[in-house]
């Protein structure tokens, strides 16, 4: 019974790694391909103004729309191509894991009968909220 | 542009990236499995019941709750679910395991990742945590079940309203 269920962890592993590489890679891949063209400080300037109220670089608004968007692992893979200090990267970590994966959860939230766009709303707000008074204590 | 310097930091970046959270999420799979096989959800689900007399939840609740806590709501969506129509559980707990969980889940597995890349393990765990308790609270006491308490609900778990 143990044997089995330590097959059965490894092959979750296994699957869970394997749609891990298949998302991060490529995310890696293009926004490490973005920091060697010009598009990157262009991005950077365009949310800068948004993303200092929680104290993070513009490059980081990559990772946040991936991970409010699609999810979670995408955004892991912005976040290790982008070059963020450790401060940035707890903030960061903080906001995506209260929020995250908007469309797939809030589906999964309609479905045990609970009102997604509620739960989509306190969410959203508790992630900025949070950044912003992460980047105030930190 | 620096192809070189793009395609070796590429593709050394991103494989390393990846053996890592491997290295992670390969044991905590296996670990998560074998807390499943000990039914060690059932021991720790009992325990908890009592503190969930802050939010002024039911003892039934525990149990999705903490399915939701350790092995994340896509994970624990079987077990969530099936409490939702087994009519045992309330419509108010269900949202406010919903509430507590959204803000708080799959905390092994999400957390190792997120410490593979370098964010402080205490503020994500405990702030976490603290955050999907206070939110969970503020929600269990606002004037938002009285409204709803005779209000049908679009879901599975109407059967008794609220509380």
């Amino acid at each position: 019974m143990v044997a089995a269920a330590i097959k059965r962890g490894l092959l979750k592993g296994l699957s869970v790694t394997l749609t891990l590489a298949k998302i991060v890679i490529p995310v890696y891949v293009v926004v490490t391909f973005l920091k060697y063209t010009p598009a990157m400080g262009f991005i950077a300037r365009l949310f800068e103004p948004a993303m200092k109220l929680v104290g993070l670089p513009g490059e980081a608004s990559i990772a946040i729309v991936l991970g409010y968007f699609t999810n979670l692992y995408a955004a892991l893979g912005a976040i290790a191509s982008l070059n963020l200090s450790s401060k940035e990267i707890t903030i960061i970590a903080f906001m995506l894991l209260v929020s995250h994966a908007m469309p797939m959860e809030t589906a999964v939230a309609q479905k045990v009968g609970v009102n997604g766009l509620i739960i989509l709303a306190i969410r959203t707000l508790l992630s900025i909220l949070s950044g912003v008074f992460l980047n105030f204590v930190l | 542009m620096d192809l070189h310097g793009f395609i070796f930091e590429a593709a050394i970046g991103s494989v390393k990236n990846v053996l890592i959270m491997a290295s992670f999420i390969i044991p905590i799979m296996i670990m998560l499995e074998l807390a499943r096989e000990k039914r060690i959800l059932d021991r720790f689900s009992k325990k908890l019941a009592p503190a969930l007399k802050i939010f002024g939840m039911s003892p039934e609740s525990s149990f999705p709750l903490l399915a939701g806590i350790i092995f994340g709501i896509s994970y624990g969506a079987g077990v969530i679910i099936d409490s939702a129509q087994s009519g045992r559980i309330s419509w108010r707990d269900m949202f406010l395991v919903n509430i507590f969980l959204s803000v708080c889940h799959a905390m092994i597995e999400d957390t190792a990742l997120f410490l593979v890349v370098g964010a402080n393990p205490f503020v994500i765990i405990i702030g976490r945590f603290g955050l999907a308790i206070v939110i969970t609270y503020i929600i269990s006491r606002s004037k938002y079940f009285d409204r709803h308490y005779k209000v049908q609900t679009p879901g599975v778990s109407d059967v008794k309203g609220g509380r």
